[in-house]
C-alpha cells in the first residue's frame, strides 16, 4: 500500500519497531525460559560465558616433544606417536554439571596452538595476542617461558609457513607478502594455506559410532599381518600406515580411559548422590567409547564428541572440523532408547547442548595476523548438518532434526552452527520450522540447496548415492567423508584489486610504484570498451596464474609437513589404499582446489559504471574518472554519484548481471583449463569469510562510487545499499550471473538482511517458507538471514556490555558483534535491510 | 494484440510486495486518484500530472554541484542561502513538458519525477521478472495508486492480458468509479481489496474530498454481482476521522450487511511514513503531529471481531 522507494530513510526507523527473539532476550523483554527449562546447561554456560580466552600449551608441548624424538621416521608414525604422547600426558577434565567428556584445556574458555604451522610466529606476534583486534587472549608468563624456550626453538626453520614461504619464487612472493618472512600480507592475492594444514574437514562418524576404535585397530593389524613381507612398497608405505593407525587408536582409546579413571576418582569423592551416579555413567561411558560399538545414545554423543576433539588435537584444518549430518548418524540410537523408555526429547537435547557447550569453549587462536583479520571473533563452525536426503534419494528429515532447530532456538551460545539442507520434497514443516528459527535471528540455520550441489557433485565424478549424503563443512563448503580428500587452504582473489591495476597501468595506491600486476598501458589509450575488458582479462588472468602457482606449490608440500593418522583411519579410501589423507593423490577420490573472489559485487558495479558512463553514454572521459577515483571522490562528489546511479548487480538488471557473468565464465576457462595440470577441480567460489574488510584496506576509491579503504561487497551478495528493488531482485542477479553450464564451480555464499517486521507471525513465517522454496528452485546454492533491526546493531556500538550475547551472522559462520572489529560491524550494518510495509 | 500497446501512467513498480494481495507480490502503482485523502501515506500518486520531487537528504548543495538551475529551461530553481539546496518555484515548473531535465542530471537523485509512461507489455515483463517467486507463494501483481480505475482502458488491458498469462491479479481500489469499469475489472481478478473509510457522507467529504454514495453503492453492486472473487474490505484507521467505536459500529454494521462468504474485513492502522514525501513535493502534511492511539486502536479491532466475526481477519 505505501510506495516505499521514496522514503527509504524512513522505513528504516518504524514507529515501532518489531523484535525478533533474540532482541526482546537482550533486552530482557519477556521471561528467561532457557535457565528455568535447561538448568544444568545453564549452570555450565554461567562458568564460561564472557571469559577472555586462555592459551593453553600442553597440545603444543607434547606433541614437540615427541617430534623431537622421531626425526627420520616416516611422518605418519611420528604424528600417531606425536599423538599418543599428547594422549598419555596431557592433563584430563571433567567440567562441573556436565555429562560428557573430553577438554583440550585448561578451565573456561581456551585455545591450543600448532606449532608445526606458525612456529615462527610465536616470537613476534604473541606479545601482542592481549591487544590486537579481532580476538584477544591471555597466556601466563610460565606457559610464555615454556613457547618461547622450549616449543619456539624446535620449529625453527621447521614449520609449514617458513617452509612455504620460502618456497615461493619472488615474482609471487611480491605480490603475496609486503615482507619478506611472509607475516604481512598485501591482501590481492592470498594464499591461505600457511594458517592452517588444510581446508575444513568433516569425518565419518558414524563410522565410529557403529564399529568404534578397537575393529578400525583389528582392521589395521590383520592387513599388517597380511602385507607381502617381499613388497618394498608394502614395507616402506603401507607398513608405517597401518602401523600409524594402530598407535592413533591406541591413543585415543588411551585418552577416553583416562577421562573414565578421572570420572571414578571425582565419583569416590562425590558427596552428593545424584553428581556422584552420573559422573559413573560418564566413566562407564568413557570405557565403552569410541572404543567400542555405542550402545546408548548418550555413548553415541560421547564418541562423535571425542572424535571431534581428538581430532582437534591432531591437526588444525582450516576451520575446525565439522560435525556432518548428526540427525543421520545419531538417529538409529536416538530411536532405540526413545522406542525403549529409556530416552525422553528434553534429555536428548541437554546432552545435544553438553556437546555446544564442550564446542564454545574451545577457541581457534590464530596467531598470525591474516589467521586473525580472515577469521574475526574467534571464528570457528563446526557445522551441524540436518535434513536433506538420504543416500537413496529419500527426504532425510526425522524427529532429531527438529530437536536440532529447536536446541537452535533455545541454546543462547552462538554453536553449534546450523546447517539444514533443503530440496525440492522438503517437507513444509521442516521449511516452517526452519523459518522459525531463522525468525529468532541469530542466523540460524543457513540453507544450502540439494537441487544445486547434488548435480554438480555427481558431474564431477561422485557416485549417485554418496553424492545425495553430502555433508556441509565448514562454511559453505560441502563434503563427503569418503569420497573428497583433503584440499589445499585455497587463494582468495582481490577482485577490485583486478581492476584498480587496469586503471593505474599494473600499479595500486596503496603500494607506490611498486608493480603489483601487469602493465596494460594508459587507461586513456583503451579507446572501446572492448579494448578496456581486454586489459581487464589480462590483468585477471595474472592473478589467476598466480592462484594456481601458489595452489600447485602447497599442493605438493602439504604431505611433506603434515599426516592425519586418525582421519585417514576413517576414510575408506585410505584405508583402502594406505595413504594418508594429506596424500596430494588419492585413487578414486574427489580432489578439489578452489579460489575464492573476494569483491564481485563491487567490481561488476564498477565495470558496469566504466562501461556505461565513459565508453556508452560518455558522460564521463576516463580523466575525469581517474581524476575523481584519486580525489577519492572529494571535490567530484557530482561524479560519484553518476557512478552510483549505474546499474548494480542485485536488481535483476541485465546490464550488470551479465558482466559478473562474463567475469565468472573467464575465471571457470581458465581453470578448466589449467586445473587438469594440477589433477584437480579448481573451483570459483565467493566465500570471503571476514576477508572483504582487509581486502577493502588496500583497494582505493572504486569506480561504483566506493570511498577508498572500505570493505568490498560480501560473497555474492550486493554491493552496500546497491540493492534497492527488494530481496527478490537480489536472488534473481545471483541466478542470472552464475554460470549453470560449467562445473569448475562450488559455493556462491548469498547474505540477506531481513528487518524482523517483515517476517512477524504467522504469515511472516509463511512468507519466509515461500521464499525459501523460490531459493530452491532457483538453485541456488546458500543463502543466510541476519532477521534483526539496524537500530539494535546501532544500540550494540554504544554499549557493548549490555548487548555482550548478541549474535549476528557476518558470513558462513555467526559470532558476537561486540567481537568484531569497528569496521566489520559497520559493514554489517551497511548491509541492505530488506522490509516491505 | 492491441490490448498490449495500450499506455498507462504509473509513478512506481514495487518488488517483494506482501501486504497486498496473498503471497509475493508486484505492485503497480498508477498515477491519479479521485480522492485526496488528508492521510494519504502517497501524496505522489493524487496528481493525474507528472511531479517533481526534491529529497534534502540526498542533495551535494549548491557548493558540490548545481546542474539542476543551469539546466531548467524554466528558471524554476534557485539554491537556498544557506543549506545551498536548490528552491523550486512550483508555479514556473512544468515537468511533464520539459522533458525533466533537472531530475536527469540529478546523479544523487535528490531530485525525481514522479510519474512515467508504459505500456501493458512493458509493464507485466517487468512484472512477470518474478514469477519465480509467485509460483511457490501464490503471488503475482497487484493494481494500486492512485487509482487504478482513473485509467480504465490501460487497467482492464492490463488486467485481460494478465489473465491471459494465467498471473494472479489484485487490485486495490478506493471505489470511485463508475461501476461499469469495477465490474470490467473485478471480471479479470483473483482478489478484490477495496477501502471504505466511513459511512458518514459529509466527514467522508471533508476528509477525502469527495462523499462516498457512490463509493458505498459501488461496494453493494461488487458483492452481489460478484459471489466467488475474494473481496477484502479495508478501513485505514485515521486518528479524529474514524478512530471511535461509532464509527466502527456503522462500519462494521455495512460490511455485516453485505451478502456472500466472499467478503473480509480489516482495519488498518494509521502510520506517518509518507510525511517526509509530502515534504518532498513542497505539500503541506495537513494531519500534522496527529498520532493514532495504540491501545485504542487493539480496543477497536476486538470490537469489530466482535460485530463481524469470522470475517473480520484480525
Amino acid at each position: 500500500m505505501l510506495d516505499s522507494s521514496a522514503c527509504a530513510s524512513c522505513c528504516l526507523d518504524q514507529e515501532s519497531p518489531t523484535l525478533s527473539g533474540q532482541e526482546k532476550r537482550i533486552l530482557g523483554i519477556g521471561e528467561d525460559v532457557f535457565s528455568k527449562e535447561h538448568p544444568r546447561v545453564h549452570k555450565i554456560v554461567q562458568t564460561f560465558d564472557g571469559l577472555e580466552p586462555v592459551l593453553d600449551v600442553e597440545r603444543a608441548l607434547y606433541f614437540t616433544r615427541s617430534m623431537k624424538e622421531t626425526e627420520g621416521q616416516p611422518l605418519n608414525l611420528r604424528w600417531a606417536k606425536a599423538l599418543y604422547h599428547i594422549a598419555s600426558n596431557i592433563t584430563i577434565y571433567i567440567d562441573d554439571y556436565q555429562l560428557l567428556a573430553g577438554r583440550l584445556g585448561c578451565k573456561g574458555r581456551y585455545g591450543i596452538l600448532y606449532p608445526e604451522i606458525e612456529g615462527d610466529f610465536y616470537e613476534t606476534f604473541l606479545d601482542k595476542l592481549g591487544e590486537r583486534e579481532g580476538g584477544t587472549a591471555f597466556i601466563s608468563p610460565e606457559n610464555m617461558r615454556i613457547i618461547k624456550e622450549e616449543i619456539g626453538p624446535y620449529w625453527k626453520g621447521k614449520t609449514y609457513h617458513e617452509n612455504f614461504n620460502a618456497a615461493v619464487p619472488q615474482e609471487l612472493h611480491d605480490i603475496l607478502f609486503m615482507d619478506e618472512a611472509g607475516t604481512l600480507p598485501r591482501y590481492l592475492v592470498n594464499e591461505t594455506a600457511s594458517w592452517r594444514s588444510s581446508l575444513q574437514w568433516v569425518h565419518d562418524y558414524g563410522k565410529v559410532i557403529k564399529r568404534g576404535f578397537m575393529d578400525i585397530r583389528r582392521e589395521a593389524q590383520e592387513r599388517l599381518d597380511a602385507l607381502d613381507p617381499n613388497s618394498p612398497t608394502a614395507y616402506h608405505e603401507k607398513r608405517p600406515f597401518l602401523e600409524a593407525v594402530i598407535i592413533v587408536s591406541d591413543a585415543i582409546m588411551l585418552w577416553a580411559r583416562r577421562h573414565a579413571e578421572k570420572a571414578e576418582e571425582m565419583a569416590a569423592a562425590e558427596k552428593d548422590p545424584v553428581r556422584k551416579a552420573e559422573l559413573l555413567l560418564i566413566a562407564e561411558n568413557c570405557r565403552q567409547v569410541p572404543a567400542y560399538p555405542a550402545k546408548t545414545f548418550h555413548q553415541a554423543v560421547q564418541s562423535q564428541f571425542f572424535v571431534q576433539m581428538f581430532s582437534r588435537l591432531e591437526q588444525r584444518t582450516g576451520t575446525t572440523i565439522s560435525n556432518g549430518r548428526m540427525d543421520q548418524y545419531l538417529y538409529p540410537l536416538y530411536k532405540q532408547d526413545k522406542d525403549n523408555g529409556k530416552l525422553t526429547d528434553p534429555q536428548a537435547m541437554e546432552l545435544l547442548e553438553c556437546v555446544w557447550c564442550g564446542m564454545a569453549q574451545f577457541i581457534e587462536m590464530y596467531i598470525s595476523a591474516q589467521g586473525t583479520s580472515f577469521n574475526q571473533g574467534y571464528a570457528h563452525w563446526e557445522a551441524v548438518t540436518i535434513g536433506g536426503q538420504t543416500p537413496e534419494g529419500e527426504d532425510a528429515t526425522n524427529e532429531l532434526s527438529y530437536l536440532f532447530l529447536k536446541s537452535k532456538r533455545e541454546f543462547p551460545l552462538h554453536y553449534p552452527d546450523l546447517a539444514a539442507r533443503v530440496h525440492a520434497r522438503s517437507p513444509e514443516r521442516f521449511l516452517a520450522d526452519i523459518a522459525e528459527t531463522i525468525k529468532f535471528g541469530t542466523g540460524y540455520p543457513k540453507l544450502f540447496n540439494d537441487e544445486e550441489i547434488i548435480p554438480i557433485t555427481i558431474a564431477k565424478g561422485a557416485p549417485l548415492a554418496e553424492a545425495y549424503d553430502y555433508t556441509v563443512s565448514g562454511c559453505t563448503e560441502t563434503r563427503m567423508p569418503n569420497r573428497d580428500t583433503y584440499t589445499s587452504g585455497g587463494l582468495y582473489i582481490n577482485m577490485p584489486a583486478e581492476l584498480e591495476l587496469v586503471l593505474n597501468n599494473g600499479r595500486m595506491k596503496k603500494f607506490g610504484d611498486k608493480l603489483m600486476g601487469v602493465e596494460t598501458g594508459d587507461p586513456r589509450n583503451l579507446k572501446t570498451w572492448e579494448d578496456f575488458w581486454n586489459a581487464f582479462l589480462v590483468q585477471q588472468s595474472n592473478y589467476l596464474r598466480i592462484a594456481l602457482d601458489i595452489q600447485y606449490i602447497t599442493n605438493k608440500m602439504r604431505q611433506k609437513f603434515f599426516a592425519v593418522p586418525m582421519s585417514s583411519s576413517l576414510h575408506d579410501l585410505c584405508m583402502k589404499y594406505c595413504l594418508d589423507l594429506h596424500t596430494e593423490h588419492i585413487p578414486e577420490g574427489y580432489e578439489s582446489g578452489l579460489a575464492d573472489f573476494i569483491g564481485y559485487g563491487t567490481l561488476i558495479d564498477s565495470l558496469a559504471a566504466i562501461k556505461k558512463t565513459v565508453y556508452e553514454d560518455k558522460s564521463l572521459t576516463m580523466d575525469k574518472l581517474l581524476e575523481a577515483l584519486d580525489a577519492d571522490f572529494k571535490g567530484y562528489e557530482n561524479v560519484q554519484e553518476l557512478l552510483k546511479n549505474c546499474p548494480c548487480y542485485g536488481n535483476n538488471d541485465p546490464y550488470a548481471d551479465s558482466i559478473g557473468h562474463a567475469v565468472e565464465r573467464h575465471t571457470m576457462k581458465f581453470f578448466e583449463k589449467y586445473g587438469k595440470e594440477l589433477g584437480i577441480y579448481m573451483d570459483t567460489r565467493y566465500v570471503p569469510v571476514t576477508a572483504h574488510v582487509p581486502f577493502g584496506r588496500v583497494v582505493s576509491a572504486s569506480a561504483n562510487g566506493r570511498k577508498a579503504w572500505t570493505p568490498l561487497s560480501d560473497g555474492t551478495s550486493a554491493s552496500h545499499g546497491a540493492d534497492v528493488n527488494g530481496p527478490t531482485g537480489v536472488l534473481l542477479s545471483n541466478d542470472a550471473s552464475k554460470n549453470r553450464d560449467m562445473i569448475n564451480r562450488a559455493a556462491r555464499m548469498l547474505n540477506l538482511k531481513f528487518n524482523p517486521k517483515t517476517v512477524e507471525g504467522r504469515t511472516g513465517t509463511r512468507r519466509l517458507i515461500d521464499f525459501i522454496r523460490s531459493f530452491i528452485d532457483l538453485k541456488l546454492w546458500h543463502v543466510q538471514f541476519n532477521v534483526i533491526n539496524r537500530s539494535t546493531l546501532l544500540a550494540a556500538q554504544k554499549d557493548p556490555q549490555k548487548y555482550r550475547s548478541l549474535i549476528v551472522r557476518v558470513a558462513g559462520y555467526s559470532a558476537y558483534f561486540v567481537d568484531l572489529t569497528p569496521d566489520l560491524q559497520n559493514d554489517l550494518i551497511a548491509r541492505t535491510e530488506h522490509s516491505e510495509l | 494484440m492491441q490490448d498490449r500497446l495500450v499506455t498507462g501512467h504509473i509513478f512506481n513498480i514495487q518488488k517483494y510486495s506482501v501486504h497486498d494481495g496473498p503471497g509475493i507480490r508486484t505492485i503497480l502503482f498508477f498515477k491519479g486518484c479521485p480522492l485526496h485523502c488528508r492521510w494519504c501515506s502517497n501524496p505522489e500518486s493524487q496528481s493525474a500530472q507528472n511531479e517533481l520531487a526534491f529529497n534534502s537528504t540526498r542533495c551535494l548543495t549548491h557548493k558540490a554541484c548545481g546542474t539542476c538551475a543551469d539546466i531548467c529551461p524554466n528558471q524554476a530553481i534557485s539554491f537556498s542561502q544557506q543549506e545551498g539546496f536548490p528552491v523550486i518555484e512550483r508555479k514556473k515548473c512544468h515537468a511533464s513538458l520539459c522533458r525533466e531535465r533537472c531530475s536527469s542530471v540529478c546523479h544523487a537523485g535528490a531530485l525525481k519525477i514522479f510519474g512515467k509512461y508504459i505500456t501493458v507489455e512493458e509493464a507485466l515483463r517487468e512484472v512477470e521478472k518474478d514469477a519465480v517467486f509467485y509460483q511457490r507463494s501464490s503471488g503475482g501483481l497487484t493494481v494500486s495508486g492512485g487509482e487504478p480505475c482513473f485509467q480504465p482502458e490501460f487497467l482492464l488491458a492490463l488486467l485481460s492480458e494478465a489473465e491471459r498469462r494465467y498471473l494472479d491479479t489484485a487490485m486495490e481500489t478506493c471505489g470511485q468509479a463508475p461501476y461499469e469499469v469495477l465490474r470490467g475489472a473485478a471480471a479479470h481478478l483473483n482478489t478484490l481489496i477495496f477501502d471504505i473509510k466511513h459511512t458518514d457522507a459529509s466527514l467522508h467529504k471533508a476528509y477525502t474530498g469527495v462523499e462516498n454514495s457512490l463509493i458505498l453503492e459501488n461496494i453493494k453492486k461488487l458483492c452481489a454481482e460478484f459471489r466467488d472473487l475474494p473481496i477484502l474490505l479495508r478501513t485505514p484507521v485515521i486518528p479524529g476521522f474514524n478512530d471511535s467505536e461509532d464509527a466502527i459500529r456503522e462500519l462494521c454494521a455495512f460490511v455485516a450487511a453485505l451478502p456472500g462468504k466472499n467478503i473480509s474485513y480489516e482495519l488498518l492502522a494509521y502510520h506517518r511514513l509518507g510525511t517526509q514525501k509530502y515534504q518532498q513535493l513542497g505539500r503541506d502534511y495537513r494531519m500534522g503531529d496527529i498520532k493514532l492511539d495504540n491501545v485504542l486502536m487493539t480496543r477497536l479491532k476486538n470490537f469489530a471481531l466482535v460485530q463481524l466475526g469470522e470475517r473480520f481477519v484480525a
